[in-house]
């Protein structure tokens, strides 16, 4: 072996380590969303069952649930397992006051969003299903009387819905609080085929 | 056997040996190099489709499904709850106007426009996104609680002392950062036409 093939033969291994970081890396970045999915999910699990809302503890510099969650917000969560039957939220609006609701896929992805401003009549009534439940739904549809219900087709069978108020000042948070637990989330059977 | 390939064996089993080496040091370097490359990316990473206006940056698209793998992934591992595309929108500053990092020693203050919304809170976090504790038990401001003069206008004074006005204790901390969150706002996405004249200004006044 002379002098350039010694070389040649490093700068080889540097590539085929450089291949392999890259591949690494690549790979990573998308499996890490999957991995975080799960414990997303088991973290929401653990404060909450499916088709229950439960309010989240305010942040603490000790403990958050989630980093960057906004004082000012009481947050709840509802999980939901589309496997088990769709799942209902209704609640009446008050007016003026900010109420939101986002619907996240396991891994915290939105897939769909709204606040107090879409209600219908001073009501909110949205059910998530799959598109298989859709359908069964869709054909149980009267049509004279149509539903006023929002169907949203979650994207995987899984998930959570954050709904949060706004506490515009301090004093206000029990209030705020008042607004999220009367939001009703709960599992609704959909008739199998 | 002759004695050709006997010496012939004898030289072949360290190359082999050689060989293996290089490979199995490429594959473990490569892997731990792409593995850090990723922690860093992750750690310290923006993602695409950050939006800069001034000291603040903010992601409008964190809340969809329609996110890069990148800025998926820095969320995943941060494990932080992005606001939904309808929910608002959200700004982080680091530092004050002139790009220098936030100093707790120092008072700072915010003024100028703030983009039209329903809603606004300002919030101070440490880096890492918890809240940080301070005498006066105030986390932050929202648009309702905050003192404005007759012709509407209002400046926020970030200080480790107590201000006169609307005051925001900086708190017993070596690092903070400023949230921005703008609720049922109307931004979506022309937020990428924001510029620092929209967005209000953090000037650092005296330091300790």
């Amino acid at each position: 072996m002379n002098q350039i093939d010694r070389v040649l033969a490093a700068l080889l291994w540097l590539l085929g380590v450089l291949a392999i970081a890259g591949i690494t890396h690549i790979v990573a970045v998308f499996a890490l969303p999957e991995i975080a999915a799960k414990d997303t999910y088991a973290r929401i699990s653990e404060l909450a069952k499916p088709g229950q809302l439960t309010i989240l503890p305010p942040p603490r510099p000790d403990k958050q649930v989630t980093p960057f969650a906004d004082p000012a917000m009481v947050q709840s969560v509802c999980p939901f397992d589309l496997s088990q039957g769709g799942l209902r939220l209704h609640t009446d609006v008050e007016g003026g006051r900010l109420l939101t609701f986002s619907f996240r896929t396991s891994a915290g992805q939105g897939f769909y969003s709204m606040t107090d401003l879409a209600a219908q009549q001073g009501k909110i009534d949205v059910v998530v299903l799959t598109a298989a439940q859709l359908e069964v739904v869709e054909a149980e549809d009267d049509e004279d009387d149509p539903s006023q219900d929002l169907r949203l087709v979650a994207p995987e069978p899984r998930g959570f819905v954050i709904v949060s108020a706004l506490a515009v000042y301090q004093s206000d948070r029990a209030d705020a609080e008042e607004r999220v637990k009367s939001v009703i989330c709960a599992v609704e059977q959909v008739a199998q085929d | 056997m002759s004695l050709g390939t006997a010496i012939a064996m004898k030289r072949g089993y360290p190359a082999h040996a050689t060989i293996l080496v290089k490979f199995l040091s490429a594959g473990c370097i490569g892997v731990l190099l792409g593995l850090f490359v990723t922690l860093v990316v992750v750690e310290r990473g923006k993602g695409f489709g950050a939006i800069a206006a001034g000291p603040w940056t903010g992601w409008p698209r964190n809340g969809t499904s329609d996110i890069d793998p990148y800025t998926r992934a820095i969320l995943a591992y941060s494990g932080e709850i992005s606001l939904s595309e309808s929910e608002g929108m959200s700004f982080v500053a680091h530092g004050d106007s002139n790009g220098a990092e936030f100093d707790p020693a120092c008072d700072y203050a915010l003024k100028g426009e703030i983009p039209s919304a329903r809603y606004w809170t300002l919030t101070l976090l440490s880096p890492a996104g918890a809240p940080i504790t301070n005498t006066a038990g105030r986390p932050g401001f929202t648009s309702s609680e905050v003192l404005r003069a007759s012709d509407g206008q209002f400046e926020i004074t970030l200080s480790r002392h107590a201000r006169p006005g609307n005051w925001l204790p900086i708190g017993d901390t070596s690092k903070f950062i400023l949230v921005l969150r703008l609720y049922d706002n109307e931004l979506g996405a022309p937020a990428a036409a924001l510029d620092a004249a929209s967005m209000p200004r953090l000037v650092k006044s005296r330091c300790e």
